[in-house]
């Protein structure tokens, strides 16, 4: 049985060009959050007949859209790595950066409500600033 | 046994409510002895909780399968500190730990406040003992973990128990789970007083004060148990990778990334008295996303390979969540005339705005974090369609801002509190921008195309050269005063204000962790079946398998691999990746154990997957990861930093509400 367990394994080499389409798709084994391209299970029940499938439709000729498009046929949406950048799932992209903009925004009116009014400051009296002086040598004094 | 652990965590639940009761009553109604009696509450439910959890401990290490949590979670075969980590390797003894460690920092405030902020303590223990409540009616009504499948007389010989997932059979697996416990659970107490000062209306500093270095302490429990999870990952996963974006990965960095917001504008509340409101919102968030993680982890909401099991508790923590924020918006909505901040922002270019822009920024990578782990959900809920949210989303979204928080790190200790003139930023910014480019042009000349790496190292330097600089100035000031050597005055320097240059230090430990992230733009992998005597390459390295060889234990049969390591036709080394089988378990499982050549430069990093399918190849898996250990290293120094601001200054440091009183004449002048 462990022998078995231990040579059960399969080795599949997997090329550029696989990886290049398959670090568009992603593994859903379930029990990881990687891509075809770079999952490591090697007897991933996803990814390497997913691999698989990525070799054979290149022989054959199709391009990288074709080839994730037929993922998508068959598997759905959820065939790709990252929410597609059309309709809904826009979203997932520009809501990030839309919290930073309002983020942003909510910085300068907060910025803006607590900066002091621009009024002129009056000129300081020599005396007044003198015993600010004298304070500081001797706050310095103490720290030496 | 289980009868006891069982009445004990009944009781506990009992002992939780009448603590919230009694400090209440004992605050409304002056009733000094009822409010003690809460106090004392607190304690017993320790006691009882230690003893609930002593008795699933010695369950779990002596083997009583009769137990279903103990005999899904343990058996004979495993070493003893495995059993005792099988307290947390599942649903139940994780809940269990949880209130564990919350009645025991429970326990801890009521000891070390018992003579001060009487005002506040009671609804202090009532939040704390209102969550334990919480956890108590989950490990005593919803999730038992003495809950028992073999009652009998006839009952004698019960086998032996599944075991623990082999993968959670490893070293830092003993003490990741409960480092980040102790993080997630820590927020708590923060919380609790920020909802105390609330409810006794004084926002000021006195809760702030009290927390603080609660709050670095278990924000360094947190990044603790963060890096031990990641290098768990690295190390047994067989992948090389140190963190996935999984979604229950993704739920410990939330806290995680609010507490460092804290711990930033805390300090404008401390110097300024400004920032209170979104303290305590801070606060308050960072204890939901804790327990918002937790909810993750068990609820099955969303797929991840770390999560326990789902089951109704789900159900139960939206419901505490939902209460808990609620009360929480309505305290702080109720309480904004008491958070108005006392001082105002006097100029743009500012320390105080360079802390505004570093919450902005931390906030916006915790929202991106969040909306992707939730996305799916949210979008299957909306469309009915399911999508992948995976990596590639997470570092698109998520590396320009790190990014910018990087650049943030090096440009606040730059500017002045109050305001900077443009001239002094020139002249403070003026080597580090002129280091980090010239480290940009010398990167492309040298032939690197990566622009997140390239961006990334610059701004290292960066950041490197304005904390050197901060070190710099100082230490030469205290060294021409003092007449001392440059190291004792860089020694005397920190000495002298802990928190700031102990801060640095922090700063210093993530640009060390960045480099190392950046090391993974130049990744190397591959995976060849090689047979014995023969060679493979990958990188600068021949790898030579020399031997296979096989043997067995109690717990385990393994295959290990005898790999000669050259480089530039020299051995430098022998690696012996394993593959083991976990045939103690009722259901025997493979794992690997990887070898590694750990170098500051790179990893050497190889993976033993199993043999070809004829049996007579091996089949390896090898990796090269340029700059990883530089991950490690910067936790260390990170950690070093943490310990630092923990230490109390040389003096004690009173920040001065100071305003602006007039200028001079010369000054006047100059400004008109």
């Amino acid at each position: 049985m462990a022998a078995a367990a231990l040579a059960q394994t399969s080795s599949e080499l997997i090329s550029p060009d696989v990886r290049r389409v398959g670090s568009r798709l992603a593994c859903l084994c379930g029990s990881c959050k990687n891509t075809v391209g770079d999952c490591p299970m090697l007897q991933c029940h996803y990814s390497s007949p997913a691999r698989e499938k990525i070799a054979k439709l290149q022989n054959m000729g199709a391009s990288d859209d074709n080839i994730v498009g037929e993922f998508v046929r068959d598997t759905g949406r959820q065939a790709l790595s990252s929410p597609p950048t059309e309709g809904f799932h826009l979203l997932a992209w520009l809501t990030p950066f839309a919290a930073i903009l309002m983020g942003l925004g909510g910085v300068f009116i907060y910025m803006r409500r607590v900066r002091p009014n621009q009024k002129p400051v009056a000129e300081i009296d020599p005396a007044v600033l003198d015993h600010y002086r004298d304070r500081i040598e001797k706050d310095m004094a103490k720290l030496d | 046994m289980e009868n006891l652990g069982a009445l004990c965590l009944i009781l506990a639940f009992c002992f939780a409510l009448y603590s919230i009761a009694a400090a209440l009553i004992g605050k409304w109604k002056q009733r000094p002895l009822l409010a003690l009696s809460a106090e004392r509450a607190v304690y017993s439910i320790w006691l009882l909780v230690t003893i609930a959890s002593g008795i699933l401990v010695y369950s779990l290490i002596t083997g009583d399968y009769r137990m279903t949590y103990v005999a899904a979670h343990s058996n004979k075969s495993m070493p003893v500190a495995y059993k005792f980590a099988a307290w947390w390797g599942g649903q139940e003894g994780s809940l269990l730990f949880w209130a564990f460690l919350l009645s025991s920092y429970s326990a801890v405030v009521v000891f070390t406040n018992r003579n001060k902020f009487r005002d506040m303590m009671p609804y202090v223990i009532s939040v704390l003992m209102a969550t334990m409540t919480f956890f108590l009616i989950l490990v005593t009504f919803v999730a038992h973990p003495f809950e028992v499948a073999a009652v009998g007389k006839g009952v004698t010989d019960l086998g032996d128990g599944q075991g623990l997932n082999p993968l959670l059979q490893y070293w830092t697996m003993v003490i990741h789970p409960p480092m980040l416990y102790l993080g997630y659970v820590g927020f708590v107490v923060p919380f609790a007083f920020a909802v105390g000062s609330l409810i006794t209306k004084q926002p000021g500093e006195a809760w702030i004060h009290t927390t603080r270095r609660w709050t670095i302490i278990t924000w360094a429990f947190q990044t603790t148990g963060i890096l031990l999870g990641a290098g768990w990952a690295y190390a047994v996963l067989g992948w090389g990778g140190y963190w996935g974006w999984d979604p229950v990965e993704n739920a410990s960095l939330l806290p995680w990334i609010t507490a460092t917001a804290f711990l930033h504008s805390v300090m404008m509340q401390e110097k300024k008295g400004m920032m209170k409101v979104w303290n305590a919102v801070l606060v308050s968030g960072t204890f939901f996303l804790c327990i918002f993680g937790t909810f993750l982890t068990r609820s099955g909401i969303v797929s991840s390979v770390h999560a326990f099991s789902a089951g109704p508790i789900g159900t139960y923590f939206v419901v505490f969540m939902a209460l808990g924020i609620a009360g929480t918006v309505f305290l702080i909505l109720d309480r904004l005339q008491y958070l108005k901040s006392d001082q105002q922002l006097e100029s743009v270019i500012s320390r105080e705005s360079s802390f505004l822009f570093n919450n902005l920024i931390l906030l916006a990578s915790c929202f991106a974090v969040l909306w992707g782990t939730l996305f799916p959900v949210i979008s299957e809920a909306v469309t009915g369609e399911k999508i992948s949210v995976d990596a590639p989303f997470f570092n698109r979204v998520n590396i320009p801002i790190g990014l910018f928080l990087l650049f943030l790190t090096g440009v606040g200790p730059l500017i002045a509190w109050r305001r900077s003139s443009l001239e002094s930023l020139k002249k403070s910014f003026l080597w580090p921008t002129v280091g980090a480019l010239t480290l940009l042009v010398a990167l492309a000349a040298l032939g690197m195309r990566h622009p997140y790496a390239m961006i990334s190292f610059s701004l290292c330097l960066f950041v490197t050269l304005t904390v050197a600089g901060e070190f710099y100035k100082g230490a030469r000031q205290i060294s021409s005063k003092q007449n001392i050597g440059f190291i004792p005055a860089v020694i005397d320097l920190t000495y002298r204000n802990t928190r700031r240059y102990g801060g640095y230090m922090v700063h210093m430990g993530v640009v060390v962790m960045f480099i190392g992230f950046s090391g993974a733009a130049f990744n190397l992998d591959s995976t060849q079946e090689v047979t014995p005597g023969s060679t493979m390459k990958i990188g600068r390295y021949d790898l030579k398998v020399a031997e296979i060889e096989k043997g067995a234990n109690d717990n385990y049969q393994w295959g290990r691999l005898i790999v000669e390591v050259s480089s530039g036709g020299s051995v430098i080394g022998t690696l012996s990746p394993e593959r083991r089988l976990y045939t103690a378990m009722r259901q025997p499982q493979p794992t690997s154990e990887v070898a590694i050549r750990r170098r500051p430069n790179e990893d050497l990093y190889l993976n033993f997957a199993g043999m070809s399918a004829d049996n007579s190849k091996a089949v390896i898996q090898a990796y090269v990861f340029p700059l990883v250990s530089w991950v490690w290293a910067g936790y260390w120094v990170l950690l070093f930093g943490t310990v630092i601001c923990l230490i109390p200054s040389k003096h004690r440091l009173v920040y001065a509400k100071t305003e602006v009183v007039g200028v001079t004449r010369q000054a006047a002048q100059v400004k008109h």
